[in-house]
């Protein structure tokens, strides 16, 4: 992916502040059943059955939830993939607060 | 619409079902109206045809479209941050749901007696691309707004309770996809 230089800066920049990694967060939406996005979150992520339950109930009961961390570009993938799948995803930095 | 029992597994990976005639003229037609939707914005005369074939444009607002822009979303919070990332990733994204709406119209047209059977990866093409219609069918009933008894409580000569009944049933016929895909499912073992 080519970026402008102060997205390769920012990108140096978080790898040193490792202890601020990005987040994916999944918004809870009216129409995704909950078994899909339990399954979505098995098949992406490899989470085992309960992990992707659980999370799956944070989204809904919470309105969102965070399913990933790491680095810009792996976040970047993360929300793509779950795109594909329909669901509503963003990224964001991990101490923004959501 | 029926009372069949939508998709069942048979052996490690194989997911079978029956459709009637008129459910899989329904299937086609829908899966029709994605791939037409999700190639629309021919707003492209300035474009950069060789970043075009890299799948790079240079358009980076979000669709105006209501049920474009839930199937194509904002990455970022940030409006900076989610027009860049859309200007490198929007036409990847709408390929990936384009193909996935394909290959369930493909097997549905192929399968002139109604007899399905998908593997895995085709029964997760088949899951997204029944998710997007089911999306795209959200934003025209407004089920944000609406309740679940309004929807079921539409007059019968509302036009939209035809569209309720054909969003209810791809929920059915998903849920059954994901029992089928998700029993023995191999992650479970994690």
């Amino acid at each position: 992916m080519v970026k402008t230089k102060t997205k390769i800066e920012e990108e140096i920049q978080a790898i040193f502040n490792s202890d601020k990694p990005w987040v994916t967060i999944v918004w809870d939406d009216p129409v995704n059943l909950m078994t899909y996005v339990t399954y979505v979150f098995m098949e992406l992520f490899g989470y085992s059955k309960e992990r992707a339950t659980e999370l799956m109930l944070k989204v809904h009961n919470d309105g969102k939830a965070i399913v990933s961390t790491g680095s810009r570009e792996e976040m970047e993938h993360d929300v793509a993939r779950l795109h594909e799948f329909g669901l509503w995803a963003t990224l964001q930095r991990g101490d923004q607060g959501i | 619409m029926s009372e069949e029992s939508g998709f069942t597994r048979h052996g490690n990976n194989a997911f079978v079902a029956q459709f009637s005639e008129s459910e899989r003229e329904v299937l086609i037609n829908l899966a029709g109206q994605i791939i037409e939707l999700l190639s629309e914005r021919s707003d492209h005369s300035d474009e950069d045809p060789l970043a075009a074939m890299v799948g790079i444009t240079t358009h980076d607002s979000p669709p105006e479209d209501e049920v474009l822009l839930r199937l194509l979303p904002n990455a970022y919070a940030d409006g900076v941050d989610a027009a860049e990332f859309r200007r490198y990733t929007e036409s990847v994204l709408r390929n990936k749901k384009k193909a996935h709406a394909m290959s369930m119209r493909v097997l549905l047209k192929s399968a002139q007696d109604g007899s399905i059977e998908l593997d895995h990866d085709n029964a997760n093409a088949w899951l997204g691309a029944i998710n997007d219609i089911r999306l795209a069918l959200g934003v025209r009933l407004n089920v944000e707004e609406r309740s679940h008894d309004e929807l079921e409580l539409l007059a019968p000569d509302d036009p939209l309770r035809g569209v309720y009944a054909v969003y209810s049933w791809l929920g059915w016929l998903q849920e059954s996809l994901l029992q089928a895909l998700m029993d023995d499912s191999p992650n479970e073992v994690n």
